[in-house]
């Protein structure tokens, strides 16, 4: 009797929670709200800008009651790149993506982004008036095969940081600022500062972590005269050549030969934190570290173009807006307002004065506030200046292991344990063999 | 040769070999102070005002005028209370619905009898073989089509078999003499019963390792939960703390940092602190086994 009155509850308790869930399964179909969309984004210089996230989007939120947007936060570049996949693959896009500008070719061949086009289209707009806005050197990683993909939203070049007092205790003018490798490494040898065996301060600081140590590679080779990819197709990679053994030679050489940057693979938080500290005279970091820079340097600094071997020229940094391959209509043209209105002049001036990193539309330097703040800060200046010298962000199919591929071996070299020319050449043979499926699907494929 | 008649001093005779409890206790004192280190500095670096500059943020000298700014920042920034409650109710969810599974399972390799057990049983420990990672997409489907994307119970569910804990009380359950269970068997004891008042009685210290393992597994996972979760009020801490952390173009405000990490281990080190007695023993008691 017991039994079956215990059983007679559980089916009791059984069918209430079903009728419970039906209900609320239910109750999205039925409710006539504002379209809910989500933005995945990744936290580009410091927790506090997490907070700037939220400010934005409410604001946003305020002045379209048709849509409510949520922010959501995902991690590093990286992290938001497995986590945007992973929840398209789920069939849970997210409505919008701040994603690393890297990154658009893969995803695109993979069929995971939407065409922008038909949008820019059905607003009245050529393509050429939408990218118009944008500063050309962006473009490279916004438009694949004359389509666009992403719309710019925070984007840096690397720069050249100098602590101006220490410089100047030396007998350099920091008002001249080193312009080739040469100067650089006279300048790191004067700077480097040692007692006995043991170096008091070094000469000059350059990252070296996964996702940094890629960018800071194509820097160097690009300054070095050489290209790190093929710009023009995702299946080949340039590593085992003299622009990049030149490049990956004299980083070494400026640990192992002249002993003026400290040996080891260093992380960016660790460069700035050192920089700062007066522990190092120069870095190599991106300008979206320039506000962190300027709110704690207790010293006078300088910011300069990254100097050259043989030619100036730097890659793009920074993040695109994008919207995923598979979203409904509804949310689709939401995510494509959400899209317009924060790379609009007056919120990416908003954003790139809270972040350092500078605003991706050429109108945001035309607007009052912008043009006040660069002349009380005239070091925002130069960033944009590079960019008449900067070119795309390394961009192939899987851009994350074959970018690994080469990290993987400069870390080798940081860390004393290879030399460059046999690193490089491990580097080139793991990248080729990362991008044979697609090669064997593309230009290998004879007809 | 004072120093080795001190250290060997009321050493038995037949010990003298090894190493002598006053050189364990040196060992352990250094070993103790060694990991003290880092949490220290993190206390320091906590309490430590910005006006110190970033100079000092590496020493281990506390600062001549502590403040609280750094907490004040961290717990503005993340929601902790709220983080704190969702990561409690993953950890006390999963370990929950493990106790069950690995029980049974557990009973069944140790004790029961069917076709291709130790095939099966290898089959199982094949699963700690396999990287977390490896299992994200397909879990993710897995998780979205049952409709729990964004939902804690998302979170918990691809931990609710464990085959670590399944091994550990195969392990415990065989160790208990099977008389007992005969016993239980003559008095006219169900299944159920004999496993509720023989086998799982006797393998408290197992279920207690494998809760402290569970929980701060659970409780450090990062990305599972990146991927499930959207909503920020579903954050665990682990996501929440990485909002400071997790940087992508280099500069951290080290002060924010220690103070939100501070705050995301305090419960586990209260609560070891509490049980600290427990925690050892049980790990103790089931590595005799």
């Amino acid at each position: 009797m017991l039994f079956s009155r215990r059983l007679m509850f559980g089916l009791a308790m059984a069918s209430s929670l079903a009728a419970t869930l039906a209900g609320a399964l239910a109750v999205p179909a039925m409710a006539e709200g504002p379209t809910e969309i989500d933005l995945f984004f990744p936290v580009p210089v410091d927790g506090k800008l997490a907070r700037d996230m939220g400010t934005l989007i409410k604001e946003f939120n305020d002045g379209h009651p048709d849509i409510k947007a949520t922010a959501v936060y995902t991690g590093s570049y990286d992290d938001t790149l497995i986590k945007t996949r992973a929840a398209i693959k789920a069939g849970k896009p997210p409505s919008a993506v701040i994603m690393s500008a890297n990154f658009l070719l893969d995803m695109q061949i993979e069929n995971e982004l939407t065409n922008l086009d038909a949008l820019i289209k059905a607003d009245g707009t050529t393509k050429e008036q939408f990218l118009g806005q944008f500063f050309p050197a962006l473009q490279g990683n916004a438009v694949i095969n004359r389509s666009v993909y992403g719309v710019p939203f925070h984007n840096s070049t690397p720069l050249l940081y100098i602590n101006a007092d220490k410089a100047k205790e030396v007998g350099l003018d920091p008002s001249k600022p080193p312009q080739t490798w040469a100067e650089l490494t006279d300048w790191a040898k004067k700077l480097t500062k040692r007692e006995g065996d043991k170096v008091t301060q070094w000469g000059i600081a350059i990252p070296c972590a996964y996702d940094y140590c890629g960018w800071m590679m194509e820097t160097l080779t690009m300054s070095n005269g050489g290209r790190y990819y093929n710009e023009e197709f995702g299946g080949e990679v340039y590593y085992d050549t003299p622009s990049m053994l030149g490049a990956l030679t004299w980083w070494n050489d400026l640990v192992y030969k002249h002993k003026v940057h400290a040996p080891g693979a260093t992380p960016g938080p660790a460069v700035s934190t050192s920089f700062i500290s007066g522990n190092a005279a120069m870095m190599m970091l991106s300008t979206g570290s320039l506000t962190y820079v300027r709110d704690n340097a207790k010293f006078n600094y300088k910011v300069a173009f990254i100097p050259r071997n043989v030619r100036n020229a730097v890659p793009i940094g920074g993040a695109s807006l994008i919207i995923p391959a598979g979203l409904e209509a509804g949310k689709q043209k939401a995510a494509w307002t959400l899209i317009k209105w924060m790379t609009s002049p007056e919120k990416s001036a908003w954003w790139s004065r809270a972040t350092g990193y500078f605003a991706p539309n050429m109108a945001a330097y035309k607007t009052p506030e912008m043009v006040d703040f660069l002349n009380k800060n005239p070091d925002a200046k130069t960033a944009v200046e590079q960019l008449d010298v900067a070119k795309p962000w390394f961009a192939t199919y899987k851009t994350v292991p074959v970018r690994k591929n080469l990290e993987d071996e400069v870390m080798l070299v940081l860390n004393g344990k290879k030399q460059p020319k046999e690193a490089l050449v491990a580097a080139q043979k793991a990248a080729d063999e990362t991008l044979k499926p697609y090669n064997a699907d593309t230009s290998l494929k004879l007809p | 040769m004072k120093l080795i008649d001190w250290l060997y001093k009321d050493t038995p005779l037949a010990t003298r070999g090894e190493i002598t409890p006053k050189l364990g206790f040196l060992l352990t004192v250094l070993l103790a102070i060694v990991w003290l280190i880092p949490f220290l500095w993190m206390v320091v670096a906590t309490l430590r005002p910005a006006s110190d500059g970033i100079n000092a943020m590496a020493e281990l000298m506390p600062s001549l005028k502590p403040t609280l700014d750094n907490v004040r920042d961290a717990w503005e920034i993340g929601d902790f209370p709220r983080y704190t409650l969702n990561t409690t109710i993953i950890c006390a969810g999963i370990l929950l619905v493990q106790f069950v599974t690995i029980t049974l399972a557990g009973f069944a390799f140790a004790r029961l009898d069917f076709a291709g057990k130790s095939l099966i049983f290898y089959l199982f420990l094949m699963q700690l073989m396999l990287v977390p990672v490896l299992l994200i997409v397909p879990n993710l489907s897995l998780v979205a089509r049952l409709g729990l994307y964004d939902t804690l119970a998302g979170v918990m569910m691809p931990f609710f078999a464990s085959a670590f804990g399944t091994f550990l009380m195969r392990q415990a359950f065989e160790a208990i003499p099977t008389e007992l269970e005969d016993a239980a068997l003559i008095d006219g004891a169900s299944l159920i019963q004999r496993i509720r008042h023989i086998y799982v009685p006797l393998s408290m210290p197992s279920f207690s390792a494998f809760a402290i393992i569970s929980v701060t597994s659970h409780w450090n996972d990062f990305l599972w939960p990146l991927m499930v979760i959207n909503s920020p009020d579903k954050r665990p801490l682990t996501v929440g703390l990485s909002v400071f952390t997790k940087t992508a173009e280099g500069t951290q405000a080290w002060g924010t940092i220690a103070a939100g990490t501070l705050m995301v281990i305090a419960p586990l080190l209260i609560t070891f602190l509490i049980f600290q007695k427990r925690f050892i023993s049980s790990f103790v008691t089931s590595g005799i086994k």
